[in-house]
């Protein structure tokens, strides 16, 4: 009798004939329920939105609230490989062709001719300040240009390999953008410059690979930022702003072998970075290339 | 504010742009408090006011949410439970049927003393050898009942580690190890926070395991208190020699003597007695001591004189048996094997946790599956998708619950016990709230256990006698010289006396020897007239004719208290016709009137009223002999009596009674004001039940029995409609002749019903006809008949001073003070640790909802993760704790004991209201708040929300260190991160903003905040700790930073991995 009771509960709940309840509700209770929940979320959703709105209408269109998280910019390379590691064949065109692709994109806009249409030539070694006078502002603001052929060999004007084919390959450094930031002080410009990185091969054991790296050229020269890109004004006022950057070639890099190799900014004026970070103010990455089938 | 704790690690140079942020951040508060108000319409325009609104608008949110509440999505959950309640029913449902051996079981009363020799091997002078005794011994084993087997600590244990809710966690932690292995099993370096979590929760449910296995342990080392540990002796007769041995050791065929104040030490059949009575109140109920004879009265063996039985006691008299039963083979044993042969049903909180579980699950399964599938649709892969079910059923589990519901009742329990109820089963604490129905033993629980005369009837009157404990109650005029009289007579013809060295204690608290009628009479003239010693001096007794059941008088003769009077003073007492019919004169104002008819009426009437009070009633009669028949230095012979016994005078009657306790018709209100019914099931008289429970309200006054409205209309019982009658007294006899429609039928029909004369088999069947009906039935009782209706209710309730030890095993709950009221108190304290776990459970699970939509969010849109997993236990194990346990300290809500006993059908502790409240409502709510913060964080470091939906695989790949905002700035992603975990701790902290004013809407269910106040003080302090922890949490440095950078650098290796493919 039980199971009789029980199995006509479970049907019973689902869909009462005799009260016309789904799920023990009728109709309309299951309406105003919904009625109620719709209303409700309606609310809190416009709610919410009003709450954002206000939110929002007290931001900065130019410029972010806070910045100090960003302190010390970050660096980044091109080609970016695969997590930090460029690796290839020379031999075999298909494990570089990626790399120059990349290297292609990401320096079309660079091109003298669409620099020299947008931008202008700006003093070098000093500041392109472009102030606002009290809440006029001065908009849209210029950008300096940077021509891929500051980049001479890495250019890949000459050679569209970048190196890469010879076994002598380009990477392209860049300093995140910050808005605002100036970068040196006393109109010296920061730098980048490249070495080993020390890297740990067991407990309390450490190697570098310093004497494999061999020569390295910087373009620009010396591998400076120049101080007329900054500062920067952020994407909305300074639409056509070209983010400077510094090529490093390596001549005679030892081949068939991993070699760990950090770039950092040198500035009289960029904090060193937390410990933590291993991207602000450096960038470390893992070259191999191999010349064996 | 939120905002620099996440930094004080790594930066400290944040500090001046704090106070901006506790500007955006209190905004976000101000918006999630004022949204918790549970009534719509007022906290749009009370955005401002946030803090003073939400008391304005508590009381209307239950009206206005409770009437529209259920959440689409519990439906499937709901009709899961439902189905596996119904399975559970079925296996409960077992009918009980009762062992045929109680009344078959002996037929020794029915032998002759030789058969009986006979079949025991044993002489009725010489008892049994040395030697056969020792053979029956190893025969028979010992003579003591075979205790209930205890459960092994270690079951016990376990019981505690994986009953009810810890399953629900075990659950959580073997799927969060499952995600571990699998993520083990295909990474390099897994994910740590699912081990983490695992571990967590094992933790948790150890703690809490073993911390209510203690609070168990603690009330059964109570329990074993109780045990009377001195063993019993017996004197039996072996081979001709008296000789005292341990009771244990008596065997069957024992040849053994019993005295007044002895323990039976086994089933005697009586061979010879000297005045013998016996108390066998603890087996039969009644209250009244029988005599033993050798002959056999009845077929039955509980009825007949001839037998005695084990462990009731010899009141008074000697007298001498046969053994023809020991240990469990006894009648006490049969019941006491009977009872650990009862399977006592769940707990309805064991039920209820039963059913939150499943609605949990239910809800876990629901939205872990739906996400699984929308995950698989995103385009993850099939392990991801799985390890996001994992995630999002364990995210599901109230990590805190179990141990906040541990300590509710753990506190409850304390609680209980300072007034007197000791709590034997943890859960126990609540099933006396959700009772329906109270079975109450009348002797010693109702009453006090203890014979007082109630009333007298002298000078044709009847006079009213202070039945009170504490003789607060009303006097009658003692200046009438028949009451003088009357006293003498009671105080002369009585063979009760005060046991020695009590002479400090009140009157009614000391112990007297003898029978207890007698005793009533020595301690109501020794209250009325001082020293019944000093009467009895004066007066000394010359001869004495004691009680017995041919005569139904006893008489004694006194010489005077005049020294210069050499007449001699007859007094006597007895049945009121018997003494009647032996007077010929009656004192009236102290003068001696001959008994005309129309006195005798008027005694008639006297000695109706005062037995249909239920009262015993005793006459008194007196005579002084006259001098020249019985000169000074008559022989008085007793035996065969020569002297007069008729032709006295009568002095009056007195009445006794087992009167109420002061305590309990005001109790008996209260259970009927909170709609329990109250139902008197005694082994006494249908006439003394009725009277009591008149007495107590358990019949309420106006209510009349089928009886009451025959006699009062003047027709036969079978024409009055029984639909009439509300209250009803049923006698033993005609229960066993009903049938169960009819059983039910009566249950269902009379609001007032007294059972007299039932025999413990019977008792069980009012309680399973109580249960069938869908009470809850809570049962109290002290003797050994009880036990068996004490393990078969909801929660039998034993008497911690009257009880026996087999009741005591029985119960679930003790009364240390074997008092009514106590009962009453626990049904309080039962009833606000209900609404208490409910409003603690709400608070618990409404945090629920703004712990899981970060992680679905994360998976569904691809924003950053808003709140770790570190983050979420910091709440539930952390910052919920403290305000959780603090509800179960809340003051009850004025109508506790004014509403019905809730319906264990529809009353669930969490039922979909609930958890549509909490998650549907005010989870929302607070998961709005949360999201605020977060996107304020994340906006005013330049991530604005329009870019922030699918920036997640960037953002959490590590070779990304170039990811731009909305302002084209340039991010690392350690950078990133430490923004990220800012927002985690912005989270939590709006989190805990919001849980402020989720625990002052949770703190009440009906009264609104105004009414119930705020004077928790556990409560006030919860806040105070909740927010102290959460600055803590926060602001320390190390503590939070570390753990969460670790973590996350594992968690996110997985989707780096996954982007970079």
């Amino acid at each position: 009798m039980a199971k009789d009771a029980e199995k006509s509960t479970w049907k019973d709940f689902i869909w009462n004939s005799r009260t016309r309840e789904f799920c023990g509700r009728t109709g309309s209770s299951w309406g105003l329920i919904l009625l109620f929940y719709l209303v409700f979320y309606i609310f809190l959703a416009g709610m919410f939105c009003l709450t954002m709105y206000v939110m929002l209408q007290t931001l900065d269109d130019y410029k972010p609230t806070w910045q100090d998280r960003l302190g010390t910019p970050g660096m980044m390379i091109r080609p970016r490989g695969k997590a930090m590691e460029i690796s290839y064949n020379t031999t075999n065109t298909e494990t570089w062709d990626m790399y120059i692709k990349t290297l292609d994109n990401f320096l079309s806009p660079y091109n003298n001719s669409l620099q020299a249409e947008k931008n202008e030539e700006c003093t070098p070694d000093q500041y392109f300040v472009q102030a606002d006078s009290g809440d006029v502002k001065n908009n849209p603001k210029r950008s300096c240009q940077f021509n891929r052929t500051f980049l001479e060999k890495c250019s890949g004007l000459d050679d569209h390999t970048y190196g890469y084919q010879a076994g002598k390959p380009c990477i392209i450094i860049k300093l995140n953008r910050v808005i605002g930031m100036l970068p040196g002080k006393d109109g010296q410009a920061p730098f980048v410059t490249c070495g080993a990185k020390r890297y740990k091969v067991g407990k309390d054991e450490w190697k570098e690979d310093s004497d494999k790296i061999g020569e390295v050229e910087y373009y620009p020269e010396n591998g400076t930022f120049n101080l007329m890109y900054y500062p920067y004004y952020g994407k909305k006022a300074q639409v056509n702003y070209s983010q400077p950057l510094v090529a490093i070639k390596f001549l005679n890099i030892t081949l068939n072998e991993d070699i760990n190799i950090e770039c950092r900014i040198i500035s009289n004026n960029i904090p060193p970075g937390s410990v933590r970070d291993k991207f602000a103010g450096k960038v470390s990455f893992k070259l191999r290339i191999n010349t064996k089938g | 504010m939120a905002y620099s704790q996440c930094f004080s690690v790594s930066l400290s140079h944040t500090n001046t742009h704090t106070h901006t942020y506790a500007l955006s951040l209190s905004l976000s508060l101000s918006l999630s408090l004022s949204l918790s108000l549970p009534s719509l319409s007022v906290s749009l325009f009370l955005l401002s006011l946030s803090l003073s609104s939400f008391s304005l608008s508590l009381p209307s949110l239950s009206l206005f949410l409770l009437s529209l509440s259920l959440s689409l999505s519990l439906s499937l959950s709901l009709s899961l439970s439902l189905s596996l309640s119904l399975s559970l029913s079925l296996s409960v449902s077992v009918s009980l049927s009762f062992p045929p051996s109680l009344s078959t079981f002996q037929t020794e009363h029915k032998m002759s003393i030789e058969e009986c020799c006979r079949k025991f091997n044993t002489d009725i002078v010489q008892g049994l050898t040395n030697a056969k005794a020792a053979e029956f011994l190893i025969r028979d084993g010992p003579n003591c009942l075979t205790p209930p087997p205890t459960t092994p600590e270690w079951i016990k244990f376990c019981r505690q580690l994986f009953g009810g809710f810890s399953i629900l966690l075990w659950t959580g932690a073997i799927l969060c190890f499952l995600a571990y292995a699998i993520q083990a099993a295909t990474e390099d370096e897994p994910a740590g926070d699912n081990l983490y979590l695992g571990i967590v929760l094992s933790v948790v449910v150890v703690v809490t395991g073993c911390f209510s296995y203690f609070q168990e342990a603690k009330s059964s080392k109570i329990m074993e208190s109780f045990k009377n540990m001195v063993p019993q002796q017996a004197l039996v007769i072996r081979e001709g020699e008296k000789m005292t041995i341990n009771a244990e050791e008596v065997v069957a065929g024992d040849l053994v003597e019993v005295k007044g104040g002895d323990r039976i030490p086994a089933d005697l059949r009586v061979v010879s007695a000297h005045g013998c009575k016996v108390d066998n109140s603890s087996l039969t109920g009644e209250s009244e001591p029988q005599s033993r004879s050798p002959d056999c009265t009845h077929d039955n063996p509980l009825e007949t004189r001839n037998v005695a039985f084990f462990s009731t006691n010899c009141v008074e008299g000697t007298a001498r048996g046969i053994v023809v039963c020991t240990g469990d083979r006894t009648v006490m044993g049969r019941i006491a094997t009977l009872t650990s042969g009862l399977e006592s049903g769940k707990t309805p909180i064991a039920k209820e946790i039963e059913h939150f579980i499943h609605l949990i699950t239910g809800v876990a399964v629901f939205l872990g599956i739906t996400f699984f599938i929308l995950a698989v649709c995103l385009g993850y892969t099939w392990l991801e998708a799985v390890i996001f079910l994992i995630g999002i059923i364990v995210a599901n589990v109230p990590e805190g619950l179990l141990a906040t519901v541990t300590v509710c009742l753990t506190l409850t329990a304390k609680r209980m016990a300072k007034k007197n109820c000791l709590v034997k089963n943890l859960e126990a604490v609540e099933t006396l709230g959700s009772t329906s129905t109270i079975c109450s033993d009348k002797t010693g629980t109702l009453t006090q256990n203890r014979m007082t005369v109630a009333h007298m009837w002298f000078d044709n009157q009847i006079h009213e006698a202070d039945t009170t404990e504490d003789q607060s109650g009303a006097s009658f005029d003692k200046t009438s010289a028949s009451w003088a009289a009357l006293a003498r007579v009671a105080a002369l013809c009585n063979r009760a006396v005060f046991k020695a060295g009590q002479d400090q204690l009140p009157i009614l608290k000391r112990d007297t020897a003898g029978d207890a009628s007698e005793s009533a009479l020595l301690k109501c003239i020794e209250l009325s007239c001082g020293s019944v010693k000093q009467i009895r001096e004066k007066n000394k007794k010359v001869a004495e004719i004691p009680f017995n059941s041919t005569n139904k008088y006893q008489l004694s003769v006194h010489e005077t208290e005049d020294p210069n009077d050499n007449r001699y003073l007859l007094v006597m007492k007895g049945a009121p016709e018997r003494i009647l019919d032996r007077c010929t004169t009656i004192i009236i104002q102290g003068k001696e009137q001959p008994m005309d008819e129309e006195m005798k009426e008027s005694f008639q009437n006297a000695y109706m009223e005062l037995g249909g009070l239920g009262e015993r009633v005793l006459g008194f009669c007196h005579l002084l002999m006259p001098e020249d028949q019985y000169p000074k230095g008559f022989a008085f012979d007793c035996d065969d009596v020569n002297f007069t016994t008729e032709s006295l005078c009568f002095v009056g009657l007195m009445s006794m009674i087992d009167p109420p306790r002061a305590a309990v018709p005001d109790a008996v209100g209260k259970c009927r004001s909170a709609g329990i019914k109250v139902i008197m099931v005694t082994g006494d008289h249908p006439i003394t039940a009725k009277a009591i429970a008149k007495g107590v309200g358990i019949i309420s006054e106006g209510n009349e029995t089928v009886e009451d409205i025959a006699s009062r209309l003047n027709i036969p019982v079978s024409q009055v409609n029984p639909r009439d009658a509300k209250a009803c007294v049923i006698h033993g006899t005609d229960l066993k002749e009903l049938s169960q429609d009819q059983m039910d039928d009566i249950l269902r029909n009379h609001t007032e019903i007294v059972f007299a004369r039932t025999s413990p088999q019977q008792k069980l069947i009012i309680v399973e006809g109580c249960q069938r009906l869908g009470a809850i039935v809570a049962v109290t009782g002290d003797g050994v008949n009880d036990s068996p209706a004490l393990k078969k209710a909801d929660i039998g309730v034993a008497m911690g001073i009257s009880g026996s030890d087999v009741s005591k095993q029985a119960a679930d709950m003790i009364l240390l003070d074997d008092n009514f009221a106590s009962i009453v108190t626990g049904v309080e304290e039962g009833r606000l640790i209900f609404d208490n776990l409910k409003k603690s459970i709400a608070y618990t699970l409404t945090s629920n909802i703004p712990e899981i939509t970060p992680f679905l969010l994360f998976i569904i849109v691809n924003i950053p993760l808003p709140l770790g997993t570190i983050t979420i236990l910091c709440i539930d194990l952390g910052t919920d704790m403290v305000p959780a346990i603090s509800l179960a300290y809340e003051a009850a809500e004025s109508d506790i004991m004014k509403r019905q006993p809730r319906n264990p059908t529809r009353d669930k502790l969490v039922n979909e209201r609930l958890i549509s409240i909490a998650y549907g409502q005010i989870g929302m709510i607070q998961a709005l708040g949360g999201f605020f913060s977060y996107f304020v964080i994340l906006a005013e470091n330049g991530f604005l929300p329009s870019i922030l939906v699918g920036i997640r695989l960037n953002w959490d790949d590590r070779a990304c260190n170039d990811l731009e905002d909305s302002y084209g700035q340039q991010w690392t992603y350690e950078q990133r991160k430490i923004v990220e975990f800012t927002c985690h701790t912005a989270f939590f902290v709006s989190i805990v903003v919001v849980q402020w004013a989720d625990v002052i809407v949770c703190k009440t269910r009906r009264n609104s905040v105004f009414q119930q106040g705020m004077k928790n003080k556990i409560l006030i302090f919860g806040l105070f700790e909740e927010t102290a922890l959460a600055a803590f949490l926060s602001y320390t440095p190390g503590i939070h930073l570390h753990k969460q950078i670790d973590i996350d650098i594992h968690l996110h290796k997985q989707t780096y991995i996954y982007t970079n493919r």
